[in-house]
C-alpha cells in the first residue's frame, strides 16, 4: 500500500466513523437501559474507539472530537454543565488511549495476557486489603467479587483468541478514559452537584456497565470488519 | 416505530438553495461568524443574553429564507426526554437557599423546592441548546458541502504552519456531514428490518447484557455498511489521483467582500454584548 492510499483511508475511515458518532449522539439511538441512577449507558463514544483501534491514534483522536461536539450539542449533557473543559477536552483521549492499548497488545499472545489478569486481580486484592484494614465486610466483599470476575474474564478468556480479548481490553480502556476524564474534569471544575464522592458514585454505577457495553460492541463491530474470529462457532454475539 | 422515522428528518447536513444573503455570505466568514455564536453562547447564563442570543438566531433564519418549522422538527423526538430533564432539574436542582433576589424560594411546599435559579437554569439551558442546534443546521443548509470544506480549510491555514494537516481535517469533516443523512437513513432501516422480524424496541433495564447485544445487533450492520462505503469512496478517491491537500490548486477561488468583514465584525461584536451582559444587571 503506497503511502498516500494510507492517507486516504484514514481520511475516509475518520470521515464516515465521525459520521457515526454524530448519528449516535443527534438522535437518542445510542443510549440504553441499565439499573443505574442515571438510567442509561451511551455507546456514543464508539465510534472513537473503533476508530483508534481501526486506523491508530490520530483517527481516534479527531473522532473523539467529533463526539464532544455532539455531546456539547446534546440538551441532555449541557443541561448539567456547559464548560467546554469538561465536555470537550475529556472525549479528545478516548480514542488515543483505545488506539495505544491496541497497538500494544495487538501482538500479544495469551500467556502475555493472563499475566495482566494476573497482576490487575492482585492490584484489586491489594486494594481491598487496604479497604479491609477499615471496614472489614467491604474489603471482604471487594476480595469476593475481584475472585468472582476474575475467574469469569478467566473462563471467558480461555476459549476466544488472543485478538479478541485484545479488543475487548481496548474497548474498555477506551470507554473507562472517558468516564474517569470527564469526572474528573467536572469535580476539578466545580460543577454544581458533582463533589469528589458523587463522582466516585456515579462512576461506579455508571463506568461499569459502559465499559462492559463498550467491550461486547467494539468485539463485535471490529470482528465483522476484519473478518475475524469467523471460525468459533456458538460465538455469543 | 415513531422514533425511527424521525432519523430521515435530520435536516443536520442537507443544503437547501435558496439564494439568500446568506447562502450568498463566503464559507470562512461564516465559520467564524459560526465561532464567535458558539462561543457567545457558552457564555451566557442569563435570561437577557441567552434570549437575545435565540432571537438573533431566529432572525438569520428568517434572513437565510428556510422555513423554522422544517429545521424544529427533528427536535420533537427529543421533547419528551427534554422535559422529564426540565422537570428533575426543577425539583431537584442544588442552587436553591432561602436568600433574596433571583435566587429566593418561588415554591416551598414540604421536599419541593423550586427557586428561580433552578427556572433560569432550565430557561438558559433549553435556550442555548435551540441556538447551537439552529445555528449548526443553519451552517449546513445555506453552505455546500464543497464550500464548507473550503472554508474549513481556509480558517484551518494557520495550523498548516504548524505541520497539522489543515486540508485532510477539513476533509474528515466534509465526509462526515456528506453521510450523516445517509448512515441516518441506513439507521432507519436496520431498526424497521429488525421491528418487523420481532425484535423488540426496549426490555426491562435489569436485562444489561440482553440489551447490550440487541444494542450490538443494531450497531454492527450500521458499521459493516459503513465499510463498505469507505472501501467504495477509497477506490473511488484514488481513481481520481487524490493526494492530500499539499499543491492543490482550486477552480474556483474565494475573495473577501464587504458582507463578509460585517460578518465577522458583528460575529466578534456579539461575543462582546454577551460578555457584558453577562457582567451587568440585568436578570
Amino acid at each position: 500500500m503506497k503511502p498516500s492510499d494510507r492517507g486516504i483511508r484514514r481520511v475516509v475511515t475518520a470521515g464516515l466513523l465521525l459520521a457515526i458518532t454524530l448519528l449516535l449522539t443527534f438522535t437518542n439511538v445510542a443510549f440504553i437501559p441499565v439499573p443505574t441512577p442515571a438510567g442509561s449507558a451511551t455507546i456514543g463514544h464508539i465510534p472513537a474507539i473503533i476508530g483508534g483501534i481501526l486506523e491508530g491514534p490520530l483517527v481516534g483522536l479527531i473522532v473523539g472530537l467529533g463526539f464532544g461536539f455532539g455531546c456539547f450539542m446534546n440538551p441532555l449533557v449541557t443541561a448539567v454543565t456547559n464548560d467546554p473543559l469538561v465536555i470537550w477536552l475529556p472525549r479528545l483521549f478516548i480514542g488515543v488511549a483505545a488506539g495505544l492499548v491496541f497497538m500494544l497488545l495487538r501482538r500479544a499472545n495469551k500467556r502475555v495476557l493472563a499475566v495482566m489478569l494476573v497482576l490487575l486481580a492482585l492490584l484489586v486484592l491489594y486494594y481491598s486489603y487496604q479497604v479491609g484494614g477499615k471496614i472489614l465486610w467491604l474489603g471482604l466483599l471487594i476480595a469476593f467479587l475481584t475472585g468472582i470476575g476474575a475467574l469469569a474474564l478467566y473462563n471467558w478468556a480461555r476459549g476466544e483468541e488472543a485478538i479478541i480479548i485484545s479488543l475487548a481490553i481496548a474497548g474498555v480502556v477506551g470507554s473507562l478514559t472517558n468516564t474517569v476524564l470527564v469526572l474528573s474534569a467536572a469535580v476539578w471544575r466545580k460543577v454544581p452537584g458533582i463533589g469528589p464522592e458523587v463522582a466516585l458514585g456515579v462512576g461506579l454505577t455508571q463506568g461499569i456497565p459502559e465499559a462492559i457495553l463498550s467491550a461486547i460492541v467494539v468485539v463485535a463491530v471490529v470482528s465483522a470488519l476484519r473478518q475475524i474470529g469467523k471460525r468459533r462457532r456458538g460465538s455469543r454475539l | 416505530m415513531a422514533n425511527y422515522e424521525a432519523l430521515r428528518h435530520l435536516t443536520i447536513g442537507q443544503y437547501i438553495p435558496t439564494g439568500s444573503l446568506i447562502h450568498r455570505l463566503d464559507p470562512r466568514a461564516k465559520l467564524v461568524a459560526l465561532g464567535c455564536f458558539i462561543v457567545a453562547s457558552v457564555l451566557a447564563g442569563k435570561y437577557a443574553n441567552a434570549l437575545l442570543l435565540l432571537l438573533l438566531t431566529v432572525a438569520l433564519v428568517k434572513l437565510s429564507r428556510l422555513h423554522l418549522r422544517s429545521m424544529l422538527a427533528t427536535l420533537t423526538p427529543v421533547i419528551p426526554i427534554l422535559l422529564v430533564m426540565a422537570l428533575l432539574q426543577l425539583i431537584f436542582y442544588g442552587g436553591a437557599s432561602r436568600s433574596g433576589g433571583l435566587n429566593r424560594l418561588l415554591v416551598d411546599w414540604g421536599p419541593l423546592h423550586i427557586s428561580g435559579e433552578s427556572v433560569r437554569v432550565i430557561v438558559v439551558t433549553w435556550a442555548r441548546f435551540a441556538t447551537l442546534f439552529l445555528l449548526v443546521t443553519l451552517l449546513t443548509s445555506t453552505t455546500t458541502a464543497s464550500a464548507l470544506t473550503r472554508g474549513l480549510e481556509g480558517v484551518l491555514r494557520p495550523l498548516t504552519r504548524l505541520r497539522l494537516p489543515g486540508h485532510e481535517i477539513a476533509m474528515v469533516g466534509t465526509i462526515a456531514l456528506r453521510f450523516l443523512p445517509i448512515l441516518g437513513e441506513q439507521l432507519e432501516a436496520i431498526l424497521q428490518a429488525q421491528a418487523s422480524r420481532g425484535v423488540s424496541e426496549t426490555s426491562s433495564r435489569w436485562r444489561f447484557l440482553d440489551n447490550a447485544r440487541r444494542m450490538a445487533r443494531m450497531v454492527v450492520p450500521l458499521f459493516v455498511d459503513a465499510y463498505h462505503r469507505a472501501e467504495e469512496l477509497i477506490l473511488a478517491m484514488q481513481a481520481r489521483c487524490y493526494h492530500g491537500g499539499k499543491g492543490r490548486t482550486y477552480l474556483v477561488s474565494f475573495t473577501y467582500r464587504f458582507s463578509d468583514y460585517l460578518a465577522v465584525a458583528l460575529g466578534a461584536l456579539l461575543v462582546i454584548l454577551v460578555g457584558v451582559l453577562q457582567y451587568s444587571a440585568l436578570p
